[in-house]
């Protein structure tokens, strides 16, 4: 049998460990059999992956970009969730409060997650300046509540769309999954409205480092993207998940976050 | 703001576990609903005043399903069991029956079983367990036997000791496709066997074992064992290989405090997944209480759809009590 692949991930919920036993289980038998690793935070997840403690990280966009520049660009990209790709950051605020578009963002209270969230804090502000509204412009109120989880928990995000249905801000941005997770207009049409959405950018990515050979990861990759919605042991992974089919890379949706990541001045240690 | 507050309490839980969000009126209780509905999560109980105000308790997920947490091989009504008679010609210490030579026979007749299956089959039933007492003291045993096999697979439980004269004949009779024997060995020598079954009980067991083999006859071996002593059931299992049991077919099962055993697990209806039992006195929820009467669902036998029906739905409440029983035990 070939040596397991070691697949690291962060626990940011207790549903994680499930999760990660179910793939696991799907990969038994195979060519591209793994184990799993979980970590507090994805700073210690992409250290690990550089020291070689793992052979794959499942990265956070932030990680993945935060592991490309510590390498050098050695960082191989292996897959990614559909639901990674055209990913979205949504600007929600009151209903008939008359904000549309980004412009009338400008000189108002935007509430945003956790400043290590790619989808809730760095891009919101990188999209908003392509759109002509710089940070100085508004009156940033930030709620920084799962720091180290690049808001993979959620809450930050719920944290200032408090503060918005409080009165305390005019406008927050969240990950289009966690509106999504909240009903969107469906269920939330009596207060809150999308005021403004970003074009599309991409999400989590599985990343090794250039030097793990083709023929270690490529057997686990071709498995992965073999999982099939239509098979209900596979679906159950896949919804808990959150996607419906892994995909390959789509590296062109991570320029945006390079380009904040530099223009913010985002530690690439974070 | 409802929604808020259940993506906060949902998003720390583990799935299956439980949570409680406080709401303020109807229509944050429909909210909740319409949410809960979209997400797969579950509002097991509501504490609400009049006018809607109370608490929500949420299970993340959905409702576990039995068939998948159990296997649809083990949902109630997936086998019957019948016992065919209640004598014996053994009266072992732990017999959760009480079974011996002086047990009242109490026999389910042959002409009753073959009715039993027929409406089992219909109702969906997919495996038949006959037992005792010792079904192969049973004159027409090989007839029973045939007549359960052609409607349904079909295991016969037996301490093998009986396999001579007539007992033989009826099992060299017997079909080998669909059927299986399950024949009791506690232990991989003599001494625990004997002491709970009687001297030399152990030593026509393995060769009633060895002989229903030879005949072609797929042998499960079943023990029932207390506490095992270090090593004791890896020489078991090494003895049932080197006997050529399948490893699938070597079962072990504790004792349990039925009939004549005075220690074991302690068994209720609420902790046991039923296996409906049906016996001369009526049907019961699970074969190792087939004589207490806490455990019986009705003493009418025939029909029998209506005793499979009502053991289903109690299941099923039974079920879905217990998954929303769980975690919840605020003491401050």
């Amino acid at each position: 049998m070939a040596e397991q692949l070691l697949v690291g991930a962060v626990a940011y919920t207790p549903n994680v460990v499930p999760i990660w036993e179910g793939i696991r289980d799907y990969f038994r038998g195979s060519d591209g059999e793994m184990d799993f690793v979980l970590f507090s935070n994805y700073g210690r997840l992409v250290d690990s992956l550089i020291a070689g403690h793992i052979d794959v990280a499942w990265n956070t966009n932030l990680a993945y970009v935060r592991a490309m520049l510590q390498t050098g660009g050695h960082c191989t990209a292996i897959a990614q969730r559909d639901t990674d790709v055209g990913y979205t950051t949504v600007f929600l605020a009151p209903v008939g409060s008359g904000l549309q578009g980004a412009a009338s963002l400008a000189g108002k209270r935007l509430a945003l997650g956790s400043a290590d969230s790619a989808h809730a804090a760095i891009l919101p502000l990188y999209f908003l300046a392509r759109a002509g509204v710089s940070e100085s412009d508004m009156q940033i109120i930030r709620f920084d509540t799962d720091i180290g989880k690049h808001g993979d928990t959620g809450r930050s995000e719920l944290d200032a769309v408090a503060a918005v249905l409080a009165g305390d801000a005019d406008a927050a941005a969240i990950g289009v999954s966690t509106w999504n997770a909240m009903g969107t207009e469906d269920l939330m049409s009596g207060s809150l409205e999308v005021a403004w959405q970003t074009e599309g950018y991409c999400h989590c990515m599985f990343t090794a480092l250039d030097t793990l050979p083709e023929q270690r990861y490529g057997p686990w990759r071709d498995k992965l993207l073999a999982m099939d919605w239509n098979t209900p042991e596979h679906r159950t992974i896949l919804e808990l998940e959150g996607l419906r089919q892994w995909v390959l890379p789509h590296l062109d949706g991570y320029k945006p976050l390079f380009a904040a990541v530099g223009e913010q001045g985002v530690d690439p240690r974070w | 703001m409802v929604i808020l507050d259940l993506m906060r309490v949902m998003g720390g839980l583990a799935n299956g576990t439980l949570g409680e969000v406080t709401i303020q009126s109807v229509a944050e209780r429909e909210l909740a609903d319409r949410w809960c509905a979209r997400t797969g999560n579950t509002i097991v109980r509501a504490d609400v005043d009049d006018s809607g105000a109370g608490t929500l308790v949420v299970r993340r997920g959905r409702p576990p399903d039995p068939a998948v947490d159990l296997g649809k091989d083990r949902m109630p009504g997936a086998r019957l069991w019948l016992y065919t008679n209640f004598h014996c010609n053994l009266a072992c210490d732990y017999c959760c029956v009480a079974s011996s030579p002086q047990a009242p026979r109490r026999e389910l007749g042959a002409e009753r079983i073959a009715r039993l299956v027929t409406e089992a089959a219909v109702w969906g039933v997919r495996e038949l367990y006959l037992t005792g007492g010792e079904p192969f003291l049973l004159a027409d045993i090989d007839t029973i036997v045939r007549t359960c096999v052609d409607a349904l697979p079909t295991t016969v439980l037996t301490n093998g000791m009986v396999f001579r004269g007539r007992g033989r004949s009826a099992l060299e009779s017997m079909p080998r496709k669909g059927f299986a024997l399950q024949i009791s060995l506690d232990s991989a020598t003599a001494d625990l066997h004997d002491m709970h079954r009687g001297a030399g009980s152990w030593r026509k067991a393995v060769d009633g074992i060895r002989l229903a083999l030879s005949l072609g006859f797929r042998v499960r071996v079943a023990a029932t064992v207390a506490a095992p002593a270090p090593g004791q059931l890896d020489d078991f299992h090494r003895f049932l290989d080197n006997l050529g049991i399948a490893v699938d077919d070597q079962v072990i099962r504790p004792i349990a405090a039925e009939g004549l055993a005075t220690k074991g697990v302690v068994l209720t209806r609420e902790t046991l997944v039923p296996e409906v039992t049906v016996t001369a006195d009526g049907v019961y929820w699970h074969p190792v209480a087939a004589i207490d009467q806490d455990a019986l669902v009705t003493p009418q036998i025939e029909p029998l759809t209506p005793a499979l029906d009502e053991i289903a739905r109690l299941f099923a409440e039974q079920w879905a009590k217990a998954s929303t029983a769980a975690t919840l035990f605020p003491c401050a």
